[in-house]
């Protein structure tokens, strides 16, 4: 058989991983500038072999097992070290190697005088190396193994700056509350195991389509990895982690906390999606719990003060949006999003870095303002994200989003009408955002106003390039209404998630778009009007503010609501534990055991005499012993 | 003659393993010790390239010398692992013979022991293993006690001597008590011989089965015939201990099972009660009586004792996988042990021969790498996962809990806890304890390297158990 450039898919995590060694294990050995090329330059070579692969993907659309190796044999378990390039995969490899690779260029400039920058580089390259393993391998244990890195990876990089107590904190919560999510996860691999017998994704969907609609098995397994996916992409239960993991230096917000690691929930149902279409409860699970997030975590975007929390409720919001279109059958749709949302939103976290580099530190917008003049290039490139999030076209997210939003209309009206209250929401908040940033007054000291300056190119080009996806990013998938045939994505993914038909007339679809764009429009000029026309800002801590926008503000108080209800039981109990059976009970029995055995080996000890008489008549005696057993 | 000198030639790895031994002989006359070493590394690397040409799937019998020997791929896997051990343990030891030896003689002496290893894992006569055994020990015997002027490495050689011959002496006792039964040495014959008379076979056969029994556990060291290893390991220069517990353990488990396997197939039931008291005995005893010891050399002795244990089990547990098991601990086991056996002895270089757990004391801080390689070799030899060490036992409890042996599995994982609590003093020692007044440790660059794939090795046998497990 001839070797493709498929074949060598085992490339793409390899470099990362090397990068990861040469940057973790010389550390000190390695000057700043090395190391970074080092990470770079890992990355690099990863995109253009998931280019070639990707183009030739898109020749083909065919899919490929390339096995490395026999990983696990156990009894009647079973599982290769493969992986799996189809066109799902090759998109989301595109997606991480490029985005990824845009980022660390940016964080070459954003890290240039932190101490742990190679500590910071070889993480970020371990990151790409797990994200890589989820997104290819084929099976569920690989999927596993990269989901678990990237949890990992994520809470190293949560708490990097670890000497900060509150940091630390927020790392362990993210990693705690994806504890939960991955136990789900990891169940519905056992309980898919103990179905099919396999954990192969072509094995069990080959079998599972064996299975009714609605069967109990199919919809445990779904609801399962659902959990799984409520973890790692922040959903309703499990979202409280992502906002406080804005902790971390900012490019790791924009790669694993908006661009990547986040979607890795969408991707996995995604990759599922014969399971879930063969659990219709699961799918509206899914997206009734997408739909309450985007709204949910919308609402409290609104009140937002601190640049990087409003970006970080957005994200959570804009997940919920794809989990409604995954719940919806929009798979395309889903997956669309995912592509224009790493785009614009790495772009707007990116540039939320630019700004608090700019401003020495400072990530408060009621300080902020009137930044337009002095950081042109990221004000620009921030407008484009502003823009494409809010969904107005012909900029990426409008096709994305409008693409979920006519899924949800054909599946329930109701749907609809959420979802683009939701999305005006968004569009409020993130011009709320733009504005009291870049325009107006001037608002913070004196020092950071003497202190403003654009960043340095290595922080701006990957802004202007990712502002260039995030317009013209949406073209890959337009939708009939505007020209007939072009939806690219969608054939592209048809082999892997089947077509993509919302059941709307050509009609009914153009009346939604020009109903939200109008209502879009709308929401701007009124933000306008309250921020830069009227010029308000947001009130100080101390202000008293009315009850609901208090409720609001204060994230309603679910974190409080969670402390109370589960940590604070929950400590009690371990404190008893702790008190009693820890303590009293199991100390006794082990340090029993202790004393015993160190007894035991002190008397053994002395068997040891040294004398070779006796060792030779202790082995007579054992021998005369065991005749005597033996014939006696 | 000319059928025997052709044989020979076929049989690539015991000539080239005679023939090392030979040229190390020569190059003492010949002056040419500079070269021997590169020599001696590329002949054992050239070992196993043989043995992997020679590998032919299926697996199936191949006889030398009239049925004397029998290279098969258990053989040849087991030969693989000795050549690769040494390989390990010559860059490991170089030194020593140079500084403190008469470096041809002792190395002349190794390869013969060797000859007598690659003997005793591919023997298919009782002659053989005699042979095999023999030619193992005598230049051991010598080795052991190679620190002319150290009076703790005399009185070793001589206690291992001394035991040593006593032991052969039940060996031999039992062969010709088998022979005077069944009329044969060949194995096979053996296993004829039990599976044609079933219920009619004298006691004297099993009388010699059990002396043959306790000669080999006198080899391997297990209880109640371990008295020995304790004083000998602890006597012996350390880079000689490090051979006697990986290498020569390693064939002596090979030549062990073999029998079983082989002979003793059938007529194995026999003695299984007593195999079972003696493997819990072994586990017990090497693993507590670890516990109290303050030198790491004679913990390590008694933690070799111990894994002398794990690996009788799958020779009482006596299975089709127990053969890939064995081998598979044996490697785990050696080059986990060789680590280990390393650091001591460049630490005791840089401590002037101190071996107790204190002068561990804080070694991360004063160099990383040998603290870090320790810590890998003692995780794997307590059997953490991903380690070698881990596979290796989970492998041996699975094929005993096959076969019924849950009390044992029990005893053992109880051995493995205690294992646990004596590796750990050192790895507490090394990150947790300030370190005293003792200088720096530093160490050749090329023990760096050696460490360094030392570790990587235990790490990536651990993560790809199926490289050897499937290999039998």
């Amino acid at each position: 058989m001839n070797k493709t450039v498929v074949d060598f898919v085992w490339l793409i995590p390899l470099f990362p991983l090397l990068g990861y060694l040469i940057t973790g294990l010389l550390n000190r050995k390695l000057s700043k500038n090395l190391a970074g090329l080092v990470a770079c330059s890992a990355l690099a070579a990863s995109f253009i072999v998931a280019l070639l692969i990707f183009l030739e993907e898109n020749h083909t659309r065919a899919s490929h097992t390339v096995v490395l190796f026999d990983w696990i044999s156990s009894g009647n378990f079973h599982a290769n070290f493969s992986f799996l390039v189809d066109p799902l995969s090759s998109i989301f490899l595109m997606i991480i190697t490029g985005v990824g690779f845009l980022i660390h260029v940016y964080s070459t400039g954003y890290m240039k005088d932190d101490d742990g920058f190679r500590r910071f580089f070889s993480y970020l390259n371990l990151f790409i190396f797990f994200m890589l393993l989820l997104v290819l391998g084929d099976n569920y244990l690989i999927m596993f193994v990269g989901w678990e890195g990237v949890g990992l990876c994520s809470y190293l990089l949560i708490g990097f700056w670890f000497k900060n107590q509150a940091y630390n904190d927020a790392a362990r919560k993210a990693f705690i509350m994806n504890r939960i999510g991955d136990l789900g996860f990891l169940l519905g691999i056992i309980l898919i195991f103990s179905t099919f017998g396999s954990i192969t994704f072509s094995e069990v969907f080959k079998q599972a389509s064996g299975f009714g609609s609605n069967n109990t098995i199919i919809v445990g397994i779904t609801l399962l990895l659902f959990v799984g996916a409520m973890g790692k992409s922040a959903q309703i239960p499990l979202y409280t982690w992502l906002p406080d993991a804005m902790a971390g230096p900012t490019p790791v917000s924009a790669l694993i906390h908006a661009a990547t690691m986040v979607t890795a929930g969408i991707y996995m149902i995604a990759r599922s999606n014969v399971l879930y279409s063969l659990a219709p409860i699961s799918m509206e699970v899914v997206a009734v719990i997408g739909l309450i997030t985007a709204l949910f975590a919308a609402s409290i975007g609104i009140f937002q003060n601190d640049i990087k929390k409003v970006l970080a409720y957005s994200t959570v919001s804009q997940l919920g949006y794809m989990f409604l279109g995954l719940g919806v059958g929009a798979y395309t749709g889903a997956v669309f999003h995912v592509a224009t949302h790493a785009f614009f939103k790495a772009l707007l976290f990116l540039g939320s870095g630019s700004v608090i580099h700019a401003m020495s530190g400072e990530q408060d917008i009621r300080r902020m303002g009137g930044l337009k003049k002095y950081l042109p290039i990221t004000h620009a490139t921030f407008l484009i994200g502003t823009i494409a999030i809010s969904g107005l076209p012909p900029l990426a997210g409008f096709f994305s989003k409008d693409e979920i939003l006519a899924h949800a209309f054909g599946h329930n009206k109701f749907f609809w009408i959420l979802g683009i209250v939701g999305s005006l929401m968004t569009c409020f908040y993130m011009f709320r955002l733009y504005y009291l940033t870049f325009h107006g007054k001037f608002r913070g000291t004196h020092d950071q106003e003497h202190h403003l300056h654009e960043s340095p190119n290595s922080m701006t080009i990957p802004l202007i390039i990712l502002a260039g996806l995030a317009i013209v990013g949406g073209f890959m998938g337009i939708p009939d209404v505007f020209m007939k045939d072009s939806h690219w994505l969608s054939h592209f993914l048809s082999p892997v998630v089947g077509p993509s038909y919302s059941g709307l007339s050509e009609s009914q679809e153009l009346t939604l778009m020009m109903i939200s764009v109008a209502l879009l429009i709308i929401v701007i000029l009124a933000t306008r009007n309250i921020f830069v026309t009227r010029g308000a800002i947001p009130a100080e801590e101390d202000v008293e503010i009315s009850p609901i926008k208090k409720v609001v503000y204060n994230k309603y108080y679910v974190d409080e609501i969670y402390a109370a209800t589960i940590t604070k039981p929950l400590n009690w109990l371990s404190h008893q534990f702790n008190h009693i059976v820890e303590s009293k009970l199991i100390d006794g029995i082990v340090n029993g055991i202790g004393t015993t055995v160190n007894k035991a080996s002190n008397a053994l000890r002395y068997v040891q005499t040294g004398h070779i008489g006796f060792y030779l008549f202790a082995m007579v005696l054992s021998i005369v012993l065991m005749l005597f057993v033996k014939f006696f | 003659m000319r059928e025997l000198i052709h044989q020979a030639f076929q049989l690539k790895e015991l000539l080239l393993l005679t023939g090392l031994g030979l040229i190390a002989l020569l190059a003492e006359i010949f002056n040419f010790r500079k070269l021997l070493f590169p020599i001696i590394l590329l002949g054992l690397a050239g070992v196993i390239a043989t043995c992997v040409l020679d590998w032919k799937s299926p697996d199936g019998d191949r006889f030398f010398f009239s049925n004397m020997l029998n290279v098969n791929h258990y053989a040849l896997g087991f030969t693989i692992v000795i050549a690769l051990v040494s390989i390990f343990w010559f860059l490991m030891s170089e030194k020593y013979f140079t500084d403190e030896t008469n470096l041809t003689d002792h190395f002349a002496l190794v390869l013969f022991a060797l000859v007598g290893a690659f003997l005793m894992v591919s023997y298919s006569n009782l002659v053989m293993l005699f042979l095999g055994i023999e030619t193992l020990s005598i230049p051991l015997y010598v080795l052991v006690g190679s620190k002319k002027n150290d009076l703790a490495s005399n009185e070793s050689a001589f206690k291992y001597f001394l035991m040593g011959a006593f032991a052969s002496g039940f060996l031999l006792f039992g062969i010709t008590l088998i022979y005077g039964v069944s009329g044969s040495f060949d194995l096979v014959q053996i296993a004829a011989y039990v599976s044609k008379n079933p219920g009619a076979i004298p006691p004297l056969f099993y009388a010699g089965g059990l002396l043959m029994l306790v000669g080999m556990s006198f080899k391997v060291s297990a209880a109640p015939f371990h008295f020995w290893a304790p004083d000998v390991y602890q006597g012996a220069p350390t880079v000689i201990t490090a051979f006697m517990a990986t290498v020569v353990k390693t064939a002596a488990f090979g030549a062990f099972f073999r029998l079983f396997w082989v002979a003793f197939n059938q007529a194995g039931a026999e003695w299984s009660h007593i195999m079972w008291v003696m493997a819990a005995a072994t586990l017990l005893i090497g693993n507590i009586t670890a516990v109290f010891q303050r030198s790491v050399k004679r913990m390590l002795a008694y933690s070799s004792i111990a894994h002398a244990g794990f690996m009788f089990i799958a020779i009482l547990a006596m299975s089709k996988t127990s053969g890939s098991a064995i081998l598979y601990y044996a490697c785990a086991y050696s080059l986990s042990s060789l680590t280990a056996f390393l650091v001591l002895y460049l630490l005791m270089q840089n401590r002037a021969g101190d071996d107790s757990i204190d002068s561990f004391n804080g070694l991360v801080k004063k160099n990383p790498l040998l603290a870090g390689s320790m810590t890998i070799a003692l995780l794997s030899l307590s059997g953490i996962p991903p380690l070698a060490g881990f596979f290796a036992k989970y492998f041996i409890f699975v094929s005993a809990i096959n076969q019924g042996f849950y009390w044992l599995v029990g005893i053992a994982i109880l051995g493995s806890l205690i294992g646990v609590y004596y590796y750990f003093k050192i790895i507490i020692a090394m990150f947790f304890r300030s370190d005293s007044d003792n200088g720096p440790v530093t160490i050749p660059s090329d023990q760096k390297a050696l460490l360094f794939v030392l570790s990587l090795l235990i790490l990536i046998l651990g993560l790809l158990p199926g490289v050897i497990i499937n290999l039998l």
